[in-house]
């Protein structure tokens, strides 16, 4: 498995940890989400998703991932519950038995979109 | 409440043009009817804020001096633990929180044990925002009332849903905000104070009176209000406690309670449904936090909200300790609030659909 913990900031109350993935040095908030979007590859969902108990991604595995990219690259967030569900076309809990981490912890971690902290806390 | 404010939506006693007087008589009768309602002895001490928690601030950052020792409870939301971790931090305070039994209830002779002579006030949820007990603030306030200390009641969950009266209960000030069982808009709350409560204000600013003088008004409520009000909130809360006076905070809570009843007693049907809290409901506001088993509250809540339209609050409610004794920490629950506009069509719907979540997880 590729998981390396070099060293650990801290950012506010935020934990940032680095990891390599895939070959490249990865950074992480605490929860295991992409510190920077713009760091994720089909490999590292690969990664990732193997880390979840993935052993392979699944083609419907696949079309939520690629809409949750292309969702966040048009529209610069994640998608709505309500977007999600007339996008993909399934229901939540559809989705949300897709992904062994469920919706957030699975399909838009592995997706590499950020975490949406503030929604919960 | 729109149609008032398109009729006097000015800056209230600022200028002496007849809409600014209109919407200071439209103030000044809001503190009137909130003192009334409140059972408090001063309406120029009732205090317009943005929420609770900006009441909760000005209110330990206005009384609170280096050696000060608070009693507060680990039941609270972060709107009273921040500002106490942060005087704390300063170097300022000191705090001590009392736990909370079982059933989600604070006992009084522990908050009696915890005062010390430097203790300036303790202060205290009125209802738990997760767990939805009512805490004993009756019993705390004649304890403090006899020690001398004075208690602060944070109202935000029971404020316009259970009748409070400062004056019979000891309570030095309450605060509470006025999106919730208030009915009010969001970005409008009040700090009510008695008249032996001693603060000092942490805004400074205009007020309309002694302008002339660089020094503060003094005055109550000038004293603790700086700039303009939020006079469409205002407005809002005078049009809401009309609502809730004819309609009578007892028989609103009794309804949200009958409702109570039926959601906790569908749900403790589901083996993969965990219930935190109290099984005897009797001293509770309409709310109620539980789990699905194997699944995370955010998706229990997402799924409720794009399948079948019922809005949740999940996570940790803004209240890390609850959750953290309740062993839920840190992802938390899931918080079903009833309201005044519930019906029990609506319960059946919440349970049809935890039935449906809660079937794909019993494996068993």
């Amino acid at each position: 498995m590729n998981d390396s913990a070099t060293h650990t900031l801290e950012a506010g109350d935020v934990h940032q940890k680095f990891r390599t993935i895939a070959g490249r040095e990865i950074l992480f908030d605490k929860q295991g989400f992409l510190w920077h979007p713009e760091d994720w590859s089909e490999e590292v969902a690969v990664a990732l998703a193997l880390e979840s108990g993935i052993e392979a991604l699944s083609n419907d595995q696949w079309r939520v991932i690629r809409f949750l990219r292309d969702y966040f690259a048009y529209h610069g967030r994640a998608p709505l519950n309500r977007d999600l569900k007339s996008g993909l076309n399934i229901s939540l809990m559809d989705l949300e038995s897709l992904f062994p981490g469920g919706i957030r912890h699975g399909a838009r971690r592995i997706a590499g979109l950020p975490n949406p902290r503030a929604c919960t806390g | 409440m729109v149609e008032i404010y398109l009729q006097m939506g000015v800056s209230p006693g600022r200028g002496s043009y007849d809409m600014a007087v209109e919407a200071e008589e439209m103030v000044t009768n809001t503190r009137q009817k909130l003192a009334h309602f409140f059972g408090a002895p001063d309406p120029d001490r009732v205090i317009f804020t943005n929420n609770a928690t900006d009441a909760l601030n000005l209110l330990l950052q206005g009384m609170l001096k280096p050696g000060d020792h608070v009693v507060s409870t680990r039941l609270e939301h972060n709107s009273v633990l921040r500002p106490l971790n942060h005087l704390h931090m300063k170097g300022i305070i000191e705090y001590d929180l009392v736990p909370f039994d079982a059933n989600g209830f604070v006992d009084p002779c522990d908050i009696l044990r915890s005062i010390r002579t430097n203790t300036k006030l303790v202060i205290m949820c009125h209802a738990s925002n997760v767990l939805g007990t009512i805490q004993p603030v009756q019993e705390v306030g004649r304890l403090c009332s006899e020690r001398g200390v004075p208690l602060f009641i944070d109202a935000a969950q029971t404020a316009g849903l259970i009748p409070i009266n400062m004056k019979s209960w000891f309570l030095a000030g309450v605060a509470f905000t006025g999106h919730k069982s208030m009915l009010g808009p969001t970005g409008i709350g009040g700090l009510i104070l008695n008249q032996e409560v001693e603060i000092e204000p942490t805004h400074f600013g205009g007020t309309g009176v002694d302008s002339k003088s660089l020094v503060h008004t003094p005055s109550f409520p000038h004293r603790l209000e700086a700039g303009t009000l939020n006079l469409l909130g205002i407005i809002g809360i005078s049009e809401s406690l009309a609502f809730l006076l004819h309609e009578g905070i007892e028989a609103i809570h009794r309804r949200e309670m009958d409702l109570l009843h039926r959601l906790h007693d569908g749900f403790s049907h589901f083996k993969t449904i965990n219930i935190y809290g109290p099984k005897n409901l009797s001293d509770h506001v309409g709310l109620i936090t539980v789990n699905v088993e194997g699944m995370s509250p955010e998706d229990v809540g997402s799924i409720l909200d794009a399948d079948f339209g019922i809005a949740v609050r999940e996570g940790l409610h803004c209240a890390p300790l609850v959750h953290e004794s309740l062993g839920t920490s840190p992802k938390g629950g899931v918080r079903f609030s009833l309201g005044p506009f519930t019906t029990e069509e609506d319960i059946d719907a919440t349970l049809a659909a935890m039935a449906t979540i809660a079937r794909t997880k019993d494996c068993c």
